[in-house]
């Protein structure tokens, strides 16, 4: 480790010692413009500031900008020193750059120089531009429409501070036609009254204060939102049902304003459906049936809430009552029915509507009401006069223990055997087996 | 190696360029690049020295180090060209240029050092060996010659013209050594000063850098 560094020799520290004093005394002739990165600018914006018109003006005088080592002094501080104006707008709060709170730090994060006689003295980089201080964020526009980077200039082709109302819809336009014309259709032209850079509002908002799920998640933003041409209108669309859906409501509020009880976003059609709020809550049989046989072909509103809306077709009284069926049937069964014959009219007779049976035909008047109630045909309680014991034998209330076929004949033969009576009845003339009564009027033996 | 290295990193400098911008000198990048790229001249400028003058207390390869210095000679140069955004104002400008001769002088000097004759042990042989060598030589041809009469003609004249061979070889290995050391000598004297004058000129690019971009912000 004694022996020094092979560049250690005398030509190497002659000849650091030379490129030492060359560089020193080119940077006191050109006063450091040695150590420029590059020429500055001669881009002009108007008259003169500071004596000259442009940077490139400044020549060699590098302290223009430059303050001294161990000055106190920012490079900031010098450029206000000839930009009075933005000077001015600091101070007021107003402008361009009192708006984003520039100080004599900052000026650096947006301006620069020694890029070239025709380079500006704006960085064209939007990401370090504080674009948010003026009310609309870059966040979502990162790049434009072709991909490439966003430059200030396709946002301001005019002065950085100046901007056309039209720009959004311009470039927008470009990128999905359909949906900017209906956009502004619906909302007008004003972009930001509602867009303020950070949210998109459109197919990547997520919507979180309202997911969209299902059915809502295909519907175009105005079928909600239509009329709201502001941010805060925006927000304060209704988020129950009946905010949107209210005019279309086939119930016509009937049911209340909680139609997610019944409805879900995947669509109207596809229910859970409590019938009992409904004009027709199901009992008895009603229960067990399928939706469609009374919602035919998925009809599901106005089919009528009486029997004949479903039943009229297979109506067995062909249309005789009038009346709903609910008069006299139960949802439980159409057998088990009850009629109140006191509905009748005065002059209606059992006959009008009971055919008599054939077992009182000739023997029974239309006298229904002395033996049958109104309730049923049976039981009926035999209540006329009749000639024979009613209770002979073992006929014990049978009718047709007597009357096998009809009430107007009688058979003794069903107990009394025709053979014998022939035999014990031997010794008369003119004897028949159908005029026993005639003889026997007690149903004695005499 | 440093050519794989030279790849990746021009691939990467492409991709930017291609997708962003030709990176500013002054930018994050830009600087990254230039920073590590003199760092990496740096140590080609010391460590291999260190190294080879550190046989005490060695650490490392000759071999392991001269690689390193190679991959670092090649790759951080590389970087503080493209570290350059290819504008060349100033006293940068003139430290691009000086780089970039630096280095092609460096690939000159490098071919010279392989033209001299080395041993298996990477030691230059040196060229009193070679005389001695060839004294041995002339001694046994001039034996030769002596008892010519007393050997067959046939032998003696073999093994005075295998010594003669020998001898033609010797005498132009050490003229092509004396030529090599002579040249290698010669870049030596001239790539030391531009590699001084290089360093000078990056430390006062640094320094105005430093103290125009930084401390007076």
């Amino acid at each position: 480790m004694s022996k020094p560094l092979g560049c250690m020799t005398f030509a190497g520290l002659a000849a650091a010692f030379v490129v030492a004093l060359a560089v020193l005394a080119v940077a006191a002739a050109t006063g450091n413009g040695i150590f420029s990165p590059g020429q500055l600018s001669g881009v002009t914006h108007g008259g003169p500031l500071g004596g000259v018109v442009s940077h490139a003006d400044l020549g060699a005088r590098c302290d223009a900008c430059h303050p001294a080592l161990l000055s106190s002094e920012r490079m900031g501080d010098r450029c206000l020193t000839c930009h009075a104006p933005v000077l001015q707008e600091i101070e007021a709060r107003g402008g361009l750059h009192g708006r984003l709170l520039v100080t004599t730090a900052n000026c650096r994060d947006c301006h620069t120089d020694h890029r070239g006689v025709t380079a500006s003295l704006t960085l064209a980089e939007p990401r370090l531009f504080p674009h948010e201080q003026t009310g609309f964020s870059l966040a979502a526009h990162t790049v434009v429409g072709r991909g490439a980077s966003v430059g200030c200039r396709d946002c301001h082709p005019g002065a950085p501070a100046s901007y056309a109302a039209s720009t959004c819809a311009t470039c927008h336009q470009s990128l999905d036609a359909p949906f900017m014309t209906q956009h502004q259709a619906a909302f007008g032209s004003d972009c930001r009254a509602c867009h303020d850079g950070v949210e998109t509002y459109g197919k990547a908002y997520a919507h979180a204060t309202y997911p969209l799920a299902e059915g809502h998640a295909r519907v175009a933003c105005i079928a909600c939102h239509r009329g709201s041409s502001t941010l805060a209108s925006l927000v304060a669309t209704p988020t129950a049902c009946v905010g949107c859906h209210a005019a279309k409501d086939i119930h016509e509020g009937r049911l209340g304003t909680q139609c997610g009880t019944c409805h879900s976003t995947s669509g109207w059609a596809r229910t859970t459906i409590d019938h009992d709020r409904t004009r027709f809550p199901l009992v008895g049989k009603h229960v067990s049936v399928q939706c469609e046989a009374c919602h035919v072909a998925q009809r599901w509103t106005g089919i009528g809430t009486t029997c004949r809306s479903c039943h009229a077709a297979a109506d067995p009284h062909a249309g005789k009552f009038a009346g709903d069926c609910g008069a006299c049937h139960t949802a439980n069964g159409w057998s088990g029915a009850t009629f109140d014959h006191a509905t009748l009219a005065a002059s209606s007779t059992c006959v009008t509507c009971h055919a008599k049976p054939a077992s009182h035909a000739g023997a029974i008047a239309n006298t229904c009401a002395s033996c049958h109630g109104t309730t049923a045909w049976k039981p009926a309680t035999f209540a006329l006069p009749h000639k024979f014991p009613i209770n002979h034998g073992r006929a014990s209330g049978s009718c047709a223990a007597c009357h096998p076929s009809t009430w107007a004949a009688y058979s003794c033969a069903q107990c009394h055997s025709a053979s014998s009576m022939a035999t014990r009845h031997r010794r008369l003339t003119n004897f028949t087996q159908t005029t026993c009564v005639a003889c026997h009027p007690t149903g004695r033996g005499d | 190696m440093a050519t794989l290295a030279i790849v990746v990193v021009t691939g990467l400098y492409g991709g930017y360029v291609g997708a962003v911008a030709v990176p500013a000198a002054s930018g994050l990048l830009g600087h990254a690049m230039g920073i590590v790229g003199f760092t990496m001249m740096l140590m080609t400028e010391t460590l291999y020295s260190l190294r080879k003058r550190a046989m005490r207390r060695p650490r490392g390869s000759m071999r392991a180090w001269l690689q390193f210095h190679i991959f670092t000679g090649i790759v951080g140069s590389w970087l503080v060209v493209v570290h350059s955004a290819w504008a060349f104002n100033g006293l940068a400008g003139w430290l691009t240029l000086m780089t970039v001769v630096v280095v092609a002088s460096g690939f000159i000097g490098r071919y010279i050092y392989t033209a001299v004759p080395r041993t298996a042990d990477g030691v230059l042989i040196e060229a009193q060996d070679l005389m001695v060598e060839l004294e041995a030589v002339r001694r046994g041809v001039s034996d030769a010659s002596r008892v010519d009469g007393a050997v067959a003609p046939a032998a003696a004249r073999s093994r005075e013209q295998a010594a003669e061979r020998r001898l033609h070889d010797l005498e132009r290995q050490v003229a092509t050594l004396r030529r090599a050391r002579r040249l290698l000598a010669t870049w030596h004297a001239i790539h030391v000063p531009l590699g001084m004058a290089l360093f000078v000129m990056a430390f006062a690019h640094i320094g105005a850098a430093v103290f125009y971009a930084t401390l007076l912000r």
